[in-house]
């Protein structure tokens, strides 16, 4: 990859308008005409558990007292639903960190297969669609609902290799969705050649005019194509002027700040441009599903930005008397919680374009992890806080629930989505009882 | 019936095409019918002078003009057809004294005929007198796609040496193979109590250490095709283990098509896939998912003639069983495992391959150029300038040979960019150019970088690039020269030594033109370029997916249609790639190359697989002509059509020219008795006088035929009456040829002038895409004869074409000493000194 290349590209991002025209033909690109009513979700996933006595309020209800892990969240209290209690009961083949991950957002159990984990039988992909992918398709389905891509994957240091620690989106059985934590390769993808074509019309001048040098030592005959050509290339230049004029996005593009290697240590910078094309790409009506994936199951994000060069992983291995490990961890977690309120401040700033409250107001964050705690890999109590607003959810408090499956808190996601035929998702029987009440 | 044209005509007006047009090939006695009626009516008297006055245009005048027009230019309502056509002297002058003046014939015989047929003639009919008359223009063209795909391959590839090198002589594929060394397992207990999970992951971390320890099985070697079923077992059971193994295959694949490949690979285990781009995996389907084999297709687009890399990786990690194989379905073939000849174990450099989606070039004369340009094809160059400028953009370091950072990063980008403008442009850039092209754009982007991208982006949307002929002021110089040499040969760009000797003042004479020219014919690029040609010449498009009434050739399927064009391709190859390269032997060859499942369906027997050459009985089987593919795609579903062969006999292979239907005539079978054989069909058909004037030759030689079903094969009977093949045919000369069949055919179109016109015609305006004429009047009948000179070596006419086309503008002699050039012996400038117009019947 040549780093510089991008970022020499991405300094010129502030995308002249004339290039716009070249997007006409994309739906939901400059927004609907009069905005309707929109609901959006959003899945964040940070991987190797969390610390349960420094995440979990030690009260439930109304009086929401944030612990150390959850402290950047603090702006957003009256906005944040704590859940306690939410169970992944997936077995079967797999371990632990595996079906962690890619049972996650399925809720269902993985297809036998020849990856070997820690322990438990080897195992392949998710034997099922993920929930994102689910309430992609539902609002696909409908016109009124329907947008540009339906659903987005961000990534964040994922690494380049597709198995099932790395892999928690799926359009069905045995077909993973890889998130993009390119963020240059995202801007690519959603505002397509743009870049491109904006370096293009900035040679259009010097093309016409060495269309006209050449024609010059031309017989009239040979002329007439290149005359022809010519007409082509103003044509595309006039047009391209009178688009200037009355196309407007309804947000413009982000600026990426164009000089980010993609590389470990630059991950904090990687996260806010990621979560700002997200926030873009909402408010442009892109998509109304995304997911935002940091590291990986397993990862071994070496967090120097915060003064620690361990891997993620490996620390989060270490007994809970360890106190430096400990206390690296709870730095960890805290960083995720910071990334997370980045986003529902980005959310909270920006106007709704239907002009009901912010963005935030009408949008599910929902912020979760492939284990309870780190050491002992167990999949109960998995981390679960949602942010935002939505019909028929209320905020600003802390539930705790009996070891509910996690199925029952994605089919309570789709409702709050529209998806309210949804009646099981993943495994039928830890369905029982129906989509969890977050009201 | 339109589709059966090359070339598109202008309508016949009613009156025009209800007379009997001398320009066509209308013959026949139905004429003399119609002449000795119109000679019962009152005869005609025209002013005629005498004595020296009675001149050929007196006559005309007097006698032709008032239907014809006072230049042949045709008369509304009369005869509105202008009056030139392939007729020779003596046939016209038959025609005229025949059929002449349309209301009186018999008033103009004998000297009249003559002097009125030579005046025609010279005036305006022949084909010199329309080139003199109209002398045809060259069409400054943009690249047709297929260049424009070549061109770009070949522009980047110069920044990857070795990446065109063909592969060596070795077939199949590298294998990496490796595993653990067998262990004796202890005979496991049928008796054992299931093991606990906590047990099992204890004894897990046990075998992962022992794992370690297990000493490796390593081995290499080349494998020729990519199927193996190991089942449970490892791929070397005495000494690896089976539960745990990898292999990693490696080289390259042959593509002989340009198109879609698809590429299927089926395992129930860990597979990876990259072709060509090493960097993106096609196929990444690494994690197993269960016992079921999967099977994962994808598609890419490859030049033909070229090689591409490969790397495939697999493994097993605990699966019950393992087996991978690796398959292909080639554009216009079936799916198969990728047979060893198109595996190669050399590894080669990526080739870069428009994706970009082009408008389809113009065909309306008959063959795709690039004489107009819309806003669809601006769109596409733009899109795959943009591709293109993504591509460099991901691969600059290596395509630059420098790293972002270092000090001389600058310098190496606009090295870079000057040896990209170069090449695209086909020439050194002038320093003005250069500030335009390359330092312009350092100066106002805002990296090095972006100014790389910059220069992409405007070089290919450049004129000078897009059109690559375009005149660079003054007379062709060698740069002009090579880029003609290149694009007539290659559909390409100059190589290195091309323009080395462009550089050296070395493309100047004729000799360092033509030496040039041979050494081009042996690259992979000029092959790839004939096969392009003889796609066009015999229009295979015809044959690609045709499918026949399954009841009647149950054996024609989707696989021996595929075996039918490697068969043909092969056969071509190998005549035009021999030392004689003899156009004669394509057409009386009295072989086909088969392999055992085509041998079965044409009635032979062979030993071993692959393709052989199996000879046939003389009379029948005749070169191209008769080789089913052909014969399969001139057909309908369940009976020959001896229309479809015969207008492509009479157009292509005998080079005669046909004006269109005076009126559309569909065939339906069921209108006719069903005892009829096709030709008694066909004859019912087009019986009518207006029909015969084209039927006369199109029937005659189709018939020849009629011993081929619809697939091809060869019979004696047709619905249950025995073939009839036999006709007499009319040549443009006037003369008759007796016909007995296939053989007889192509004995005389092998031999007949007007054929070997038509080949050389066809040939020049697919290679050149420009018609011939307009390189002057003389120059297909100069290629004529140095082509009958040379033996009619195709390979030879290949390069003169090239080097007519390379010479155009250049001073004459120069030219004309390039253009005809040629080593001939003795005897066969005797043989040529006979004239070769008037081929005995037969």
């Amino acid at each position: 990859m040549s780093i510089l290349n991008r970022r020499q590209f991405l300094r010129r991002l502030g995308v002249s308008s004339a290039a716009l025209p070249f997007l006409a033909g994309l739906p939901s690109l400059r927004g609907a005409a009069t905005p309707q009513k929109r609901q959006r979700m959003i899945i964040m996933f940070s991987p190797n558990g969390t610390l349960p006595a420094d995440f979990w309020p030690d009260q439930v209800g109304d009086q929401l007292v944030l612990k150390p892990i959850m402290e950047p969240l603090e702006p957003f209290k009256d906005r944040m639903l704590v859940v306690n209690g939410v169970y992944n009961k997936i077995r079967g083949d797999g371990d632990s960190h595996m079906r962690g991950m890619s049972c996650l957002l399925t809720a269902n159990e993985l297809l036998p297969g020849n990856i070997r984990g820690g322990g438990g039988s080897p195992a392949g992909w998710a034997g099922s669609i993920s929930i994102d992918q689910e309430i992609k398709n539902f609002l696909q389905a409908n016109e009124a609902t329907r947008t540009r891509f339906g659903s987005l994957e961000f990534g964040v240091a994922v690494p380049d290799r597709a198995d099932p620690w790395t892999r928690m989106s799926y359009a069905g059985a045995n077909q993973p969705v890889a998130p993009i934590d390119n963020p240059y390769q995202m801007f690519g993808k959603l505002y397509g050649r743009m870049k491109d074509r904006d370096n293009l019309v900035s040679v259009l001048d010097d093309v016409k005019e060495d269309l006209t040098r050449v024609s010059a030592k031309l017989s009239a005959r040979d002329k007439a194509l290149l005359d022809q050509h010519v007409t082509i290339v103003r044509n595309l230049e006039q047009e391209l002027k009178h688009n200037d004029a009355d196309t407007k996005m309804a947000h413009p593009m982000p600026e990426l700040d164009p000089s980010v290697e993609l590389v470990n240590d630059n991950t904090p910078q990687i996260s806010r441009m990621q979560i700002d094309l997200l926030v873009n790409s909402l408010s442009n009506d892109m998509t109304r599903v995304a997911t935002l994936q940091y590291m990986r199951s397993v990862g071994q994000a070496q967090m120097r930005w915060l003064g620690i060069q361990e891997g993620h992983h490996s620390l989060s291995h270490e007994p809970d008397n360890n106190q430096d490990a400990y206390g690296k961890l709870k730095k960890i977690n805290t960083w995720f919680a910071g990334e997370l309120a980045y986003l529902a401040k980005r959310l909270s700033e920006t106007p709704e374009p239907s002009g009901e409250g912010s963005m935030l107001d009408h949008t599910l964050i929902v912020w979760t992890n492939e284990l309870g705690k780190g050491n002992s890999h167990t999949l109960d109590n998995i981390p679960c806080v949602i942010i935002g607003g939505a019909p028929g959810v209320k905020t600003g408090r802390s539930l705790k629930l009996e070891k509910v499956p996690h199925n029952r808190l994605w089919m309570a996601l789709a409702h709050t989505m529209g998806h309210d035929q949804l009646q099981t998702f993943g495994k039928a029987e830890l369905c029982e009882g129906g989509a969890l009440s977050l009201a | 019936m339109s589709s059966i044209y090359r070339t598109p005509f202008q309508r016949l007006t009613r009156r025009a095409s209800a007379t009997l047009a001398l320009g066509g090939l209308i013959i026949g006695g139905a004429l003399t019918g119609s002449a000795a009626e119109s000679s019962d009516k009152k005869p005609k008297t025209y002013d005629l002078p005498t004595g020296s006055d009675r001149t050929g245009m007196a006559i005309y005048q007097k006698m032709c003009a008032s239907c014809h027009g006072d230049k042949g230019q045709g008369v509304p309502d009369e005869y509105d057809e202008p009056l030139h056509g392939n007729r020779s002297l003596v046939s016209l002058t038959k025609r005229i004294s025949k059929t002449m003046p349309d209301d009186n014939v018999g008033a103009c015989v004998g000297d009249d005929a003559t002097k009125v047929a030579a005046y025609i003639y010279e005036t305006f009919y022949s084909p010199q007198a329309q080139a003199r008359l109209h002398p045809p223009e060259f069409d400054l063209s943009r690249m047709t796609i297929a260049q424009y795909r070549t061109t770009v391959a070949d522009l980047l590839g110069r920044f990857r040496p070795g990446f065109d090198r063909p592969p060596g002589t070795a077939r199949g594929l590298k294998a990496h193979y490796s595993g653990l060394q067998l262990e004796k397992p202890p005979e496991p207990d049928p008796n054992q109590p299931e093991v606990k999970p906590e047990e099992k992951a204890a004894a897990k971390k046990d075998d992962d250490k022992k794992k370690k320890d297990r000493p490796k099985v390593q081995f290499d070697r080349v494998d020729p095709q990519v199927t193996f079923h190991f089942d449970t077992h490892s791929p070397d059971p005495e000494k690896m283990a089976p539960d745990e193994f990898s292999v990693r295959w490696d080289g390259s694949i042959i593509a002989e098509e340009t198109g879609t490949y698809e590429f299927i690979l089926k395992s129930e285990n860990g597979v990876r896939l990259a072709v060509n781009d090493m960097k993106n995996l096609l196929v990444d389907a690494w994690v197993s998912s269960g016992p079921d084999v999967r099977e994962e297709k994808r598609s890419v687009f490859l030049l033909g003639g070229r090689s591409y890399s490969i790397s495939l990786e697999f493994f097993k990690f605990k699966d019950k069983t393992a087996s991978i194989e690796l398959q292909w379905k080639t554009p216009h073939g079936v799916v198969e495992t990728i047979p060893q000849q198109c595996l190669s174990p050399d590894r080669l450099r990526e080739t870069v391959v428009v994706k970009t989606n082009f408008p389809a070039d113009d065909r309306s004369v008959g063959y795709e150029r690039g004489t107009g340009v819309s806003k669809e094809w601006d769109g596409a160059t733009t899109d795959a300038a943009i591709e293109v400028a993504e591509h460099v953009d991901a691969h600059l370091d290596e395509l630059s040979g420098s790293k972002s950072g270092t000090p001389d990063r600058v310098d190496k980008l606009k090295q870079f960019s000057r040896k990209f403008a170069e090449g695209a442009f086909r020439r050194p850039i002038s320093d003005e150019d250069y500030k335009h092209f390359i330092e312009h754009q350092f100066e106002v982007a805002k990296t090095p970088e972006i100014a790389v991208k910059r220069v992409v982006l405007y070089t290919l949307k450049s004129p000078r690039f897009l059109y690559p002929e375009i005149p660079n002021g003054g007379q062709p110089d060698g740069y002009d020269i090579a880029a003609r040499l290149a694009l007539s040969l290659w559909d390409s760009l100059p190589d290195v030594t091309l323009l080395r000797a462009a550089a050296e003042n070395k493309l100047q004479t004729h000799d360092q033109i033509a030496a040039q020219a041979y050494r081009m014919l042996g690259d992979p690029r000029t092959k790839a370029k004939v096969h392009g040609f003889f796609h066009y010449w015999l229009e295979l498009e015809r044959a690609e997916g045709i499918q026949k009434d399954p009841k009647s050739f149950p054996e024609f399927d989707a696989q021996v249609l595929a075996d039918l064009r490697t068969s043909l391709f092969e056969f071509l190859d190998q005549v035009v790639w021999s030392d004689k390269s003899d156009y004669r032997e394509l057409l009386q060859a009295n072989y086909l190359l088969l392999n055992p499942r085509l041998a079965k369906l044409y009635g032979k027997s062979i030993e071993g697989d692959g393709f052989q050459r199996v000879d046939f009985d003389a009379k029948q089987r005749a070169g191209v002509v008769t080789h089913p593919y052909l014969l399969a795609a001139f057909a309908s579903s369940k009976q020959t059509s001896p229309i479809h062969r015969g207008v492509f006999l009479t157009r292509t292979i005998v080079g005669m020219t046909l004006k269109p239907p005076p009126m559309a005539v569909a065939f339906e079978d069921a209108k006719f008795d069903a005892h009829l054989t096709m030709r008694e069909k066909i004859t019912e058909l087009t019986k009518n006088t207006n029909c015969m004037g084209c039927h006369g030759t199109i029937n005659p030689l189709g018939f020849s035929l009629e011993n081929y079903d619809a697939i091809g094969r060869w019979r004696t009977q047709d619905n249950n009456k025995p073939v009839n093949a036999v006709s007499d045919f009319a040549t443009d000369e006037g003369d008759t040829v007796h016909l007995t069949g296939a053989r007889d055919l192509v004995k005389f179109a092998a031999e007949n002038a007007s054929g070997h016109r038509a080949f050389i015609h066809l040939l020049f305006q697919y290679s050149v895409k420009q018609a011939v004429n307009v390189y002057g009047p003389d120059e297909l009948e100069d290629l004529r004869q140095s082509f009958t000179k040379s033996g009619f070596n195709i390979r030879k006419l290949v390069s003169e074409i090239a080097i007519v086309a390379a010479t155009r503008g250049l001073p004459e002699p120069e030219a004309k000493a390039a253009a005809q050039k040629t080593e001939p012996s003795t005897t066969q400038v005797a043989q040529e000194a006979k004239p070769a117009t008037a081929p005995k019947p037969l």
